[in-house]
């Protein structure tokens, strides 16, 4: 898919091209109200979305935003303090091994055993599914060419670099052939070519396979590449559920970053509203985050009046919306945030694979 | 093959691999109780030379004594480390990968048990048939006992490693709690000295431990000199080793992810 498409047509072109609509699809994940606390943390707050058959779905949010405990729910690892799943037509606490035959899982961080090689643990993987004898070694080789690592079979986990454990854990989830595949965060930490791969495969997949898919992200162009529908969620809560290109044209004409030397913004943005000129505000970090109609025509607007009340700003920029605007309007956080925050993520998991 | 048993399999078949693989761990495993055998072995017996050892049988050398306490001694540490390795698995998210499976979560955990087991007692094999080279007077023929006490103090021990290994929540506690048990475990039973000259506190209390009656039926088996009757020692580790891994499975079927 390309970034034009995009443009020209809001709609999600995949989802046209599968000559589908989220109206008249049947659900795949359904989550009414739930909810989970740890301690007086509330990690997920009444949540609740449903994900068609077949659709790529998303959470996108911000380190601690409840993404994986969301998950986890989901995949009956964890239970809900409130509110109920369904994933593919079973509640998930009542019903738990029918979920799980049904779904495959690619965790956060690795979770396949570095002792043994990639085939060993695809192996492993297929006799706890159950499935049968006569065919696992067929689908082995399929789904190992299908990620290109059949050459890496033998090869003890170990030596798999980060990007290749990623491939195998996907190749894994497949295996049983799930009508669900859950994502958390598969391209965290990689590099850019491993990640358009990674979005190839998933692609692949969906239209292979027609796997209704599941992933979380803080990546704002993974959102935008691969998802039919992305949740923005922080604090627990879902704060936007639509196409990423709803998203972006629900933030309606331009936003403006002003960022100030001194003076107070709020005496700013109340001035400008006086003019009129603003369709709505938010901090972000240190910044100030204007949506207007028109950039071009408010700019000079924004320097007359912070002239006039002795505002020195020492930085001002203008553009059209993106996803990263949105998701930035929502949370109040910036992307430069959360990059710091996951080479963190990614510095402490680079660490705990060391420690062995 | 059903779903249950292809998940024991499996989980025997990853252990066996991991323990195969792992040659520097094998190799120590081995080597350690031969230094004992063959070091603190030697320097006791040399000391004992020609004296009437209490609650030995006339004429016995010492390392004649300490050869089946050290084949068993190598497959408690084998068992009991293999169990709490379970530790890596939940950091390294193997575990979770089990836990989301449809398997029997019980079918998963016993396989991994009698895996280890199986790993730990080939390890004491190797020990025994080092001893049988080493000291004289061992009996051959007794071997098949030896090995089977030393199936079920691995089956015991890991099984008990798996579930320590399951109730502590990080790795933290890994060193002390092997320390911590460990040691006062081998030294609180017939491994080393005879039960009969001991004090009643600490004869008591070895007469709670498992690995007294496994080394009881390894000593009655490779030198005929049992302190305990054999059938009394087997059907004892035979009960801890179910009680244990019945555990095991209670505790891992309901073990989520914290
Ligand atoms: N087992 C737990 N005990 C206590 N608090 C927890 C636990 N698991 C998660 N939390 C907290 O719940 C919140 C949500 O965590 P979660 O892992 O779901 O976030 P996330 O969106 O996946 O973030 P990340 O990008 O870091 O993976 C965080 O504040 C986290 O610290
Ligand atoms: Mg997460």
């Amino acid at each position: 898919m390309d970034e034009e498409e995009v443009g020209e047509d809001f709609n999600n072109p995949r989802l046209r091209e599968l000559g589908v609509d989220r109206a008249t699809m049947p659900t795949a994940v359904e989550a009414r109200e739930l909810s989970r606390r740890f301690g007086d943390l509330t990690a997920v707050d009444h949540v609740s979305f449903e994900v068609g058959e077949g659709e790529i779905f998303g959470f996108l949010g911000p380190n601690g935003a409840g993404k994986t405990t969301t998950i986890n729910m989901l995949i009956t690892l964890l239970k809900p303090n409130d509110g109920t799943a369904r994933v593919a037509g079973y509640d998930v606490v009542r019903e738990p091994d029918q979920v799980r035959k049904r779904i495959g899982v690619v965790f956060q961080d690795p979770s396949s055993d570095r002792e043994l090689t990639g085939y060993e643990n695809l192996w492993i993987h297929g006799m706890i599914y159950g499935v049968p004898r006569s065919e696992l070694a067929a689908r082995i080789r399929k789904l190992l060419e299908f990620v290109e690592l059949w050459d890496w079979r033998n090869v003890l986990m170990k030596r798999y670099s980060g990007g290749m454990i990623r491939r195998l854990e996907i190749a894994r989830g497949l295996l049983h052939d799930p009508s669900i595949l859950f994502m958390d965060e598969p391209t965290i930490g990689l590099d850019p070519q491993t990640r358009t791969k990674l979005w190839e495969y998933t692609i692949d997949v969906r239209r292979e396979r027609g796997t209704t898919i599941f992933l979380t992200t803080h990546y704002m162009e993974e959102a935008e590449r691969l998802c039919d529908r992305v949740a923005i969620i922080d604090h627990g809560r879902i704060l936007a559920l639509d196409k990423p290109s709803n998203l972006v044209k629900s933030m309606g004409g331009d936003v403006i970053y002003v960022k100030l030397l001194n003076g107070s913004s709020e005496l700013l943005v109340s001035k400008l509203m006086e003019r009129g000129v603003l369709l709505d505000h938010r901090p972000a970090g240190s910044t100030l985050m204007l949506r207007v109609f028109d950039a071009p025509t408010v700019m000079p607007i924004i320097f007359d009046i912070a002239n006039f009340l002795g505002i020195k700003i020492s930085e001002v920029s203008y553009r059209r919306p993106t996803l990263e605007d949105v998701f930035l309007y929502y949370t109040g956080r910036s992307l430069r945030d959360s990059e710091a925050d996951w080479r963190e993520t990614a510095r402490v998991r680079a660490r705990r694979g060391m420690r062995r | 093959m059903t779903l249950w048993s292809g998940t024991l399999m499996v989980m025997v078949y990853r252990q066996l691999k991991r323990f195969i693989r792992a040659r520097s761990r094998v190799v120590g495993s081995i080597v350690n109780p031969l230094i004992w055998l063959g070091l603190f072995g030697i320097g006791w017996s040399s000391f004992f030379r020609g004296r009437l050892l209490p609650g030995l049988p006339n004429g016995a050398s010492y390392l004649g004594f300490l050869a089946p306490g050290v084949v068993i001694m190598s497959t408690f540490i084998g068992g009991f480390i293999a169990g709490i390795t379970v530790i890596w698995d939940k950091e390294f998210g193997f575990l979770k990968e089990l836990l989301v499976a449809p398997a029997s979560r019980a079918a998963g955990i016993v396989g991994r048990a009698i895996g280890d087991a199986l790993s730990a007692t080939l390890q004491g094999a190797i020990v025994l048939v080092g001893a049988i080279f080493l000291v004289s007077g061992l009996n051959p023929l007794g071997a098949p006992l030896a090995l089977l006490a030393a199936f079920l103090t691995s089956l015991v021990f890991t099984g008990l490693g798996i579930l320590v290994a399951l109730k502590i929540s990080s790795m933290e506690g890994f060193h002390l709690l092997v320390s911590l048990i460990m040691m006062p475990v081998m030294f609180l039973s017939d491994i080393f000295y005879p039960l009969g000259p001991l004090p009643s506190w600490m004869k008591a209390i070895a007469m709670m431990n498992p690995l007294t009656y496994a080394v009881d039926l390894a000593r009655a088996g490779l030198a005929g000199a049992g302190e305990i009757s054999p059938e009394i020692s087997l059907v004892a580790l035979i009960m801890i080793s179910i009680v244990l891994l019945a555990a095991d499975a209670k505790v891992f079927e309901k073990t989520t992810i914290s």
